[in-house]
């Protein structure tokens, strides 16, 4: 599903994010992206979703090709990746169904399917009763579920999350963790980029480590393998 | 676009002008005030090419006779000039006649008249020569002045040349104001543009990131500008065409000698022309600011 052929990034400042990364993710997995600050993990969860392209070396996703790609086509690569953040990323002035519902008026879904499959997506992550609350009358957990929610609302094939636990108590952290299993015992592909060893060593997932830019370690089944 | 988007879009047009209300009508004002200039420029330009051109026809030229010169040679020179090319009339006024019409406007008989004047009729022949073109009248003056039995010819010299300097000069200086103002009103638009841009960049991020077109995007910024232009061209042309209208209706109560243009094509064209000018305001405007902020 994913492949990263020699792929290099290099910033304008000079920085080395990712140097000839080599790797495939299949359809179905679930990859846990671990290693230090700064190894480029979040670097490489955006070249996923093009919100940036590699120096050299190729990406592709479904066999599209996204260096190639043209930009007028990458807003319909987008409509079938999710994207969760640390910080969810969500609009302050719109209400928990707004917000969900937003990323299907954008992309001119109309109004009645809009609104039932807002619904069955809000069910599905357990906030149906907040549907009227504005995001800052959530809980951390509350609103990053939203942000998941606006994530898989378009089923897509495809979802990426950048420390989407970085903001959140243990606890909470949990159901957030039980809700992408489920998303992904659905058959989602989902690439996470993580540092909550205990939730990399429990889940028992495909781990790769990023050091320096370059891929030190990728097991199945991995362990987090760092000491905090 | 389906009917649910252009809903969409709408509404975020109609917000985003909530948003920075001042500077709305700061923009819908500059791009009236420049459109009005432009407007009144139009009207007072077409007028004066139309007094121009009302004094040219009547200009022409007098060429007087040598006073030794017989009837016949008179005759003569009449049908020469009237040969010419470009002449299009040749009218012989007598000294005779001459006299005569001098002495109507004194209200005396021509004898007296003669007499008084020691016997001497002081006024030459006179043969006044119409060009087909107005623009030939200098040319075809110093051909006449040349022939041998012309004492002197005398036409409207320079009167035109300065009418039409004046209007060219008019041209340029209301062609620079109108320049100036229309980038002030696109500048502001622009502006007006980008900072709403700015107020809603974290929209727009999510927009992009679920995967919303461009042009979706596009759509409320570049209709904002359009709507702030229109709004403000309209304002220009009912300004234009009403103020018109009352300065033709006193002048042409006042002056009635003076030829002011009424036309209805031509007030169409400006109103047109003000309210088109408007949007392209806008558009251009919001262009500017939506051409970068997508790229990213």
């Amino acid at each position: 599903m994913i492949q990263l052929t020699n792929v290099s990034k290099i910033y304008p400042n000079g920085a080395r994010a990712l140097v000839d990364v080599n790797l495939k993710i299949g359809k179905g997995d679930f990859v846990f992206l671990v290693g230090p600050s700064g190894a480029g993990k979040s670097t490489l969860i955006r070249l996923l979703y093009r919100e940036e392209s590699p120096t050299r070396g190729q990406v592709q996703i479904n066999s599209k090709n996204l260096v190639r790609m043209k930009e007028r086509e990458v807003p319909y690569l987008r409509r079938n990746i999710g994207v969760i953040f640390q910080d969810f990323k969500l609009l302050p002035n719109k209400t928990v169904f707004e917000n969900v519902a937003f990323a299907l008026e954008v992309i001119g879904v109309v109004k009645r399917e809009v609104r039932t499959r807002t619904r069955a997506t809000l069910e599905l992550v357990g906030l149906a009763s907040k549907e009227t609350s504005y995001p800052h009358e959530l809980s951390g957990g509350e609103q990053q579920r939203v942000c998941v929610a606006r994530a898989i609302i378009n089923n897509p094939a495809l979802l990426v999350a950048d420390e989407p636990t970085g903001n959140l108590d243990p606890d909470t952290a949990w159901d957030i963790m039980d809700l992408l299993y489920n998303i992904n015992k659905r058959g989602t592909t989902i690439v996470m980029a993580t540092h909550a060893k205990s939730i990399v060593n429990k889940m028992q997932k495909r781990v790769i480590a990023i050091e320096n830019g370059k891929v030190a370690r990728d097991e199945e089944k991995g362990g987090y393998g760092y000491d905090t | 676009m389906t009917l649910n988007s252009s809903r969409y879009i709408l509404r975020e047009t109609v917000n985003s002008m909530k948003r920075n209300p001042w500077l709305s009508i700061a923009s819908v004002i500059t791009v009236m005030v420049s459109l009005v200039i432009l407007g009144f420029s139009i009207f007072f330009l077409a007028n004066a090419s139309n007094m121009a051109e009302s004094f040219e026809s009547e200009l022409e030229i007098a060429t007087f006779v040598k006073d030794n010169a017989t009837s016949s040679q008179v005759d003569a020179l009449r049908n020469q000039i009237l040969e010419m090319p470009g002449v299009a009339s040749v009218t012989l006024v007598t000294k005779e006649e001459a006299l005569q019409d001098f002495g109507k406007t004194l209200g005396g008989t021509q004898s007296n008249l003669l007499a008084d004047l020691g016997g001497r009729n002081p006024f030459p022949d006179k043969l006044t020569v119409k060009a087909t073109d107005p623009k030939n009248v200098v040319a075809l003056a110093e051909v006449v002045a040349a022939l041998p039995e012309v004492d002197k010819v005398r036409y409207g010299q320079g009167f035109v040349d300065q009418l039409l300097k004046f209007t060219q000069w008019l041209r340029w200086i209301g062609f620079g104001v109108v320049a100036a103002f229309s980038v002030a009103a696109i500048v502001l638009i622009s502006i007006n543009v980008k900072m709403n841009v700015f107020s809603r960049r974290r929209e727009i991020q999510i927009m992009k990131l679920v995967g919303a077109s461009n042009g979706f995007i596009r759509w409320p910024f570049l209709i904002e500008g359009l709507a702030l232009g229109l709004v403000g061209g309209a304002m220009a042309a009912g300004i234009v065409g009403m103020g018109y209208n009352s300065i033709a209706m006193y002048v042409l109560s006042k002056m009635t000698f003076l030829p002011v243009v009424q036309n209805d094509v031509l007030f169409r064209q400006v109103t047109f022309g003000l309210l088109f000018s408007g949007m392209a305001m806008g558009a251009l405007g919001s262009g500017i600011s939506l051409q970068k902020f997508l790229r990213a």
